[in-house]
């Protein structure tokens, strides 16, 4: 489990889910921005344009009025200046040289006649002459040598000469900078608190789901009696912990139905074959004769074949149906196979089989000892059964990521083709066998209720092959990967 | 000997109290739990047989209620239940054993032998084992017949050293599997059947008496008479 806390954030629903939400936040409040942006400006200079239209009608109607004597220039450059302080959007700190304002008068031929501002107004002029400035349209000016352009109004006099009122749009450019600036400081925090918050609620949200995933993972493989965790909301998710409990109240329930079924119907014939079987060995013991031993003999004999397939069909049946109940412990593959080939080893080289084991040593397991052991024997019973003389079988034991592999592989006959694809199910067996066909069909039902696989084949150059896969571990997750893997070895599984 | 038999199907009650008494046991049955502590509390006895299932209680709720009562004999369980509980293995931890059905008398009565003697302060082990001719040296791992060292793998030994422990007694193909394999295993092949018959032409040389028996139906027996 902790392998899933462990995946990095980046690669979270939670994280892109908040990714892109901000994005569109970011986007929007930025186009809502760039909007207001334009208003504000065009505002600005709306009323910068009021003011210099103003301003210029003023200083032309002082122009028309003042005589034309050596007073003039004075006065009207006294306006002029008095008028240049009453720039709006002025920058307050900065008041020691005016060089946002400039008055310029021009004779009816053009030449300088007045001027009141930084400079000698030189380059002014010519800028002016350069562009075409129409009267009562206040038109943007660039001045060589002046960073900003100036916003420029000009009034004709009746005289035929021109007075042109500049004033720089450095003050109005500063208020659209700060304004810039502090949005974009502010729009980064506002961004920066959104995703927070996406990314903060969605992972709460998220964090449910992956617990209602973790727990109904650990449900399937332990035991049925857990429940997902739940939450008081009801929402989605709350609504999808809710729906999988009350699925897991009906999987208990026919779960439970069927042990009570396979419990009943074992102890119903177990107890009339305890009986039986108990006074047959009563009759044998009392009067050995001969002749009439026999026959009691092999009926205990079927007996205990009768109720070894009791045993072994119920389990297959409760594998089959993922109900099998396990008792685990560690147990070491490598050191039972020995022990079972010690055991095995005489009957087969009665019947002339060699067996071979390669392994690396100790490899445990968390199983069901009991069951583990039974399907091991299933697995050689197997063998012993239907291999002819001369025939070697090797046993492969390794570890595959967090998953035991068992090979066995013969060098006989192999499966017949028209059994393999039904190798697992009940009674099915090979036309020469006289088993009842559980003996596979356990063992595939007792690696399935380990979370492992089985699968056989045919070996290319002839013979059988079983591969037993077990997950290392009770809740490893090598459930999903040992099964994958068999479906592409082979698609055996019906 | 005193034992309790509780057990609710009446036919194998019956069977069991008859082939227990033949084996030397003096057996007092009960049919409930109700009657089996009733039993218990008057009698004092030397091992108990208990099914599981029982009409009125659960067979390890009378067991736990015995100990409780202070009944310390030694309990054997049976059990028609398919996969032993854990609480079972839990009670084989301290000491007792279970036996699930159907099951041979043989093994019943040499699971009850073994508890038994398991109850019972036991001298200093010994370290040689001998049945008529045959002598076993536990830590040299050697066994001899009539002088004859014979020529057996470690595997064998411990096969035979089973055997003379319960000479003269019968041993099913089960518990060699269980003692000598350490396996509950049921395999529909003979594979114990080769290991005792490979046992018996080292042991049993030619013009030797023949020590291993082969009861059919029931196991083995190593004689000793």
């Amino acid at each position: 489990m902790s392998s899933k806390t462990a995946k990095p954030i980046l690669h979270s629903a939670a994280w892109r889910i908040s990714l892109w939400a901000t994005l569109a936040f970011a986007c929007g409040t930025m186009l809502v921005f760039v909007f207001l942006h334009g208003f504000v400006a065009n505002d600005i200079q709306r009323r910068s344009d009021a003011w210099l239209a103003g301003e210029v009608e003023v200083l032309g109607d002082v122009a028309e009025r003042t005589p034309k004597d050596a007073l003039y220039d004075r006065v009207v450059g006294e306006v002029a200046e008095l008028a240049g302080k009453e720039v709006p959007n002025k920058d307050v700190s900065e008041s020691s040289s005016n060089d946002s304002v400039f008055f310029l008068q021009t004779s009816g031929g053009g030449a300088l006649q007045l001027w009141v501002g930084a400079g000698n107004g030189e380059a002014n002029l010519r800028a002016i002459r350069a562009s075409r400035i129409v009267p009562d349209h206040p038109t943007d000016l660039d001045v060589h040598g002046f960073a900003v352009p100036f916003r420029v109004a000009s009034i004709r006099m009746d005289d035929g000469s021109y007075i042109y009122l500049g004033l720089s749009e450095r003050d109005e450019l500063r208020v659209l900078r700060s304004l810039r600036l502090r949005f974009v400081l502010l729009w980064f925090l506002l961004v920066l608190f959104g995703f927070g918050i996406v990314f903060y609620t969605t992972r709460r949200m998220l964090s449910h789901v992956r617990e209602i995933t973790e727990a109904a993972s650990r449900i399937g493989h332990s035991d049925l009696s857990a429940r997902v965790p739940t939450t008081a909301q009801k929402d989605e998710v709350g609504n999808l912990a809710l729906t999988l409990n009350h699925m897991l109240d009906r999987i208990e329930n026919s779960m439970h139905q069927l042990h009570t079924i396979t419990d009943s119907l074992a102890h119903d014939l177990r107890s009339p074959l305890t009986a039986i079987r108990g006074k047959l060995e009563m009759s044998l013991s009392i009067g050995s004769h001969g002749d009439q031993a026999e026959p009691i003999v092999s009926v205990i004999e079927e007996l205990d074949r009768l109720t070894d397939f009791l045993n072994k069909s119920l389990d297959v049946a409760e594998a089959k149906a993922d109900a099998l109940r396990l008792t685990r412990s560690d147990v070491d593959l490598d050191e039972l196979l020995r022990i079972m080939i010690d055991l095995y080893e005489p009957s087969m080289s009665e019947k002339g089989l060699r067996i071979r084991l390669q392994s690396a040593g100790p490899l445990k397991i968390e199983a069901d000892a009991a069951l583990i052991h039974r399907m091991i024997a299933n697995l050689f019973d197997n063998e012993l059964k239907h291999l002819p003389a001369a025939c070697t079988v090797t046993l492969r034991l390794t570890v595959e990521d967090d998953s035991s592999s068992l090979i066995v592989e013969d060098d006989g006959p192999g499966f017949d083709p028209e059994v393999l694809p039904h190798l697992f199910e009940r009674r099915v067996k090979g036309r020469e066998s006289n088993g009842h066909g559980l003996g596979l069909a356990f063992v595939d039902a007792v690696a399935r209720a380990h979370g492992g696989a089985v699968a056989a084949s045919n070996r290319k150059n002839g013979g059988a092959r079983l591969d037993v896969i077990l997950p290392l571990f009770a809740n490893s997750a090598g459930h999903v990967n040992a099964s994958r893997k068999m479906t592409t070895t082979s698609s055996l599984q019906p | 000997m005193q034992l309790l038999l509780v057990e609710d199907e009446l036919d194998i009650q019956s069977f069991l109290k008859s082939s227990l008494e033949e084996a030397g046991y003096q057996v007092a049955a009960a049919s409930d739990g109700k009657t089996a502590e009733l039993l218990a509390i008057d009698g004092v006895f030397d091992i108990l047989v208990v099914d599981l299932g029982l009409p009125d209680m659960d067979g390890i709720s009378l067991i736990l209620k015995l100990r409780q009562l202070g009944v310390r004999a030694p309990v054997l369980i049976l059990s028609a239940r398919r996969s032993v509980d854990d609480r079972v293995r839990g009670l084989e931890q301290g000491g007792d054993d279970y036996l699930t059905k159907p099951f041979a008398l043989a093994e019943l009565l040499a699971r009850m032998r073994n508890l038994l003697k398991r109850n019972s302060p036991t001298g200093n082990e010994a370290t040689k084992l001998r049945v008529l001719d045959l002598e076993l040296d536990l830590l040299r791992r050697e066994a001899t017949r009539s002088g004859q060292v014979l020529q057996l793998t470690s595997q064998e030994f411990v096969l035979l050293e089973y055997l003379c422990r319960n000479a003269g007694r019968v041993v099913t193909r089960s518990m060699i599997l269980d003692k000598v394999w350490g396996m509950r295993i049921q395999p529909d092949t003979n594979v114990v059947d080769v290991h005792i018959y490979r046992l018996r032409g080292k042991v049993d040389g030619k013009g030797q008496q023949p020590l291993i028996r082969t009861l059919r139906g029931v196991g083995y027996v190593l004689k000793d008479r």
